[in-house]
């Protein structure tokens, strides 16, 4: 049990750091496009004219220096205009930018956001003070309603065959029209404004507790619901599908035979079995609801991590980037963890062999 | 007709603004002929960005799916026949290792070019006088399956949005991505049927008909194993067209000026009250997808 779990995530590790590296490596290709943007006046006071251009030099390559970019990049580095016959790769050593970022890594520094100026991790931690509350009971919602709803739908009823067919609908659905259905459905004051649509960043506005908790739970109402309904579709298909298969063997016909009842035979010996390949599913929820945390998030305006991964994307703000994909990588790591643990639980044979 | 768009007899070209005419509903006279589905809050005509747009997503998801199963294909089914036991003998090695030092530029090309030299030696002695070589395994299922799973140990949106800010975006870029993470699902399906079909008795004929095993790889054992892709191609195409609309809705994608369907759906944030700018892309959207999951699904049934 130990040993095999521990190879896999020593594994996932080696992979969400090859990745994060790459991602760092190829991200620092255009570091000047982030200095220019952490200028813009001065580019304009270029372009018009009015400012010196030595100026405006120098005052790049300070913020390249604060920045450490003026660093090589790696360990070696290739010399672009080295003479023939020669060697053309030089040993940078420890001083690169590559050797700095992995040592502020293992102290738990992400380094600072370009934008921003403030470290990275800070802006990480407030916004996923918003974000997990949203994933974490999107997740809930969607496992136990798909439970419930898989449950009903294996004992054959009436409204079996539109519940499939609007479960396989909605699965075609691409997140962001699904949220953006919602939220002009629910929060657009032509249709039924039950829910405000945006606004969240303007909490602290609003002076009494409970009002505020009030508010706040509002706001989180049509965004749960968008991954929720965006995560229901497979699983319950999925699980759906195995207790079908279940309740074809022998062992759900001589349940039936000593008298059952249907509810019965898929609740105590049909579900445990079809959960265990379903379960794999469940611990892909966790890193799948990263990424739908970004859609929703930027349908929704909400000031989470997705939303902060969305704008790093667009303003090329690569340390923040970096920090979602090793966040990324750490989700998956806990999905990995949870998936054997349920495992653990659901299944006795793994049990008694460990 | 996502091939046809630029012969279209259209009113408007796509992005050509008709600003006198912002945010119009269907059937409105626009400044120089009728807007039949009417223009978008930057005064596009939704039309023609629909028309356009289809075209951006056939031209983009279709090649990157094709590549995809390419490349998974012949990744995953040299991992399923060969599986780590494949092996090279020393010489090519050698010579592989001293091209590489040499062509790469690293400290003292001479020794590259020296290591390639008796590579080359190994090679033409064994020619001379056959007798046996000593052989280095290649780890085919091991280099495969850990990009495989390295590409997927992080949701395929975080991944494509992390690169795609990072090394600047162009269509080829973005089609070149979006292959790059596409590949390791069919790599996969291939692998596992190429593992099976590795022990029938044709391909044991084939070798006791004393086939170079390349041959057999290539004529025999691969036209079965890509059969699950008959069923998954149509799939994949589906996800990557939700992956690029989702890209361009997020405004990570294509660059502005390119038209598609993704950022004709954003403009509704800014104009809520512009319902056809979400509902027309948003139908072809889904109406695509469906039918393609059905396509699908039929060839799974027909298989």
């Amino acid at each position: 049990m130990v040993w095999p779990l521990l190879r896999r995530l020593f594994r996932t590790v080696l992979a969400v750091w090859a990745l994060a590296s790459s991602v760092f490596l190829l991200s620092r290709h255009d570091a000047n496009t982030a200095t220019l943007l952490f200028l813009p006046d001065s580019s304009e006071s270029v372009a018009t004219g009015n400012g010196n251009a030595a100026d405006y030099a120098a005052a790049q390559r300070a913020v390249q220096h604060r920045l450490g970019l003026d660093l090589p990049l790696f360990y070696a580095s290739q010399q672009p205009n080295a003479p023939a016959n020669t060697a053309q790769w030089r040993w940078n050593g420890t001083q690169n930018q590559y050797h700095r970022w992995m040592v502020r890594l293992l102290h738990g520094d992400l380094g600072t956001s370009f934008r921003t100026a403030q470290p990275v991790t800070t802006r990480m931690c407030s916004a996923l003070g918003f974000t997990l509350p949203l994933t974490g009971t999107a997740a809930l919602l969607a496992v136990l309603t798909a439970l419930a709803l898989a449950r009903r739908l294996a004992a054959k009823p009436w409204w079996q065959h539109p519940v499939r067919a609007a479960l396989v609908a909605v699965h075609a659905l691409p997140l962001f029209v699904l949220a953006l259905l919602l939220l002009l459905t629910f929060a657009n004051p032509a249709v039924v404004a039950w829910f405000p649509a945006y606004g969240l960043d303007q909490l602290a506005a609003d002076s009494d507790n409970w009002s505020r908790t009030q508010t706040y739970l509002l706001h989180l109402v049509l965004p749960v619901a968008a991954l929720t309904l965006a995560a229901l579709p497979e699983l319950t298909l999925q699980l759906d599908a195995a207790l079908t298969q279940e309740l074809r063997t022998d062992y759900a016909t001589t349940a039936r035979a000593k008298g059952l009842a249907e509810g019965a035979v898929i609740r105590h010996h049909a579900l445990r079995n079809a959960l265990l390949p379903t379960l794999t599913q469940v611990a892909e929820l966790l890193p799948a609801m990263v990424a739908g945390a970004v859609v929703v998030e930027v349908v929704f305006a909400l000031p989470g991590m997705g939303r902060l991964l969305a704008d790093a994307a667009a303003g090329r703000d690569y340390p923040v980037l970096v920090g979602g994909v090793l966040l990324t990588g750490a989700a998956r790591l806990l999905a990995l963890l949870l998936a054997d643990l349920l495992y653990f639980w659901a299944d006795p044979r793994i049990r008694w062999q460990s | 007709m996502a091939l046809l768009a630029p012969y279209l007899p259209l009113p408007y070209p796509p992005h050509e603004s008709d600003l006198a005419h912002v945010a119009e509903a269907p059937y409105s006279m626009g400044s120089t002929g009728l807007h039949w589905l009417g223009t978008d809050p930057q005064g596009r005509d939704v039309l023609s960005v629909l028309v356009f747009g289809a075209r951006t997503a056939v031209l983009l998801t279709l090649p990157a799916a094709f590549l995809a199963a390419l490349l998974g294909s012949l990744a995953g089914g040299a991992a399923g026949f060969w599986g780590n036991t494949r092996r090279l003998a020393v010489p090519y090695w050698l010579l592989a290792l001293g091209g590489l030092w040499w062509g790469l530029r690293f400290p003292v090309p001479l020794v590259g070019a020296g290591v390639a030299a008796l590579g080359v030696a190994a090679i033409v002695l064994a020619l001379l006088r056959p007798r046996p070589i000593p052989t280095w395994p290649v780890p085919i299922n091991a280099i495969v399956m850990g990009a495989a799973t390295t590409l997927d140990s992080i949701p395929r949106l975080i991944l494509v949005v992390a690169i795609a800010a990072g090394s600047g975006v162009s269509a080829p870029g973005l089609l070149a991505l979006l292959t790059l993470t596409a590949w390791p699902h069919s790599a996969r399906l291939v692998r596992a049927q190429m593992l099976r079909i590795r022990t029938l008795p044709f391909i044991e004929a084939a070798h006791a008909a004393g086939l170079s095993s390349c041959k057999i790889w290539l004529h025999h054992a691969l036209p079965h194993a890509i059969q699950p892709l008959r069923t998954a191609l149509p799939l994949s195409i589906a996800g990557l067209l939700g992956l690029e609309s989702t890209l361009s809705f997020l405004g990570i994608g294509l660059p502005p000026d390119v038209a598609s369907w993704g950022r004709l759906m954003s403009a509704i944030r800014n104009e809520p009250d512009a319902w056809w700018t979400l509902a027309l892309p948003a139908t072809c959207l889904i109406a695509s997808i469906l039918s393609l999951n059905a396509l699908g699904r039929s060839r799974h049934k027909s298989l």
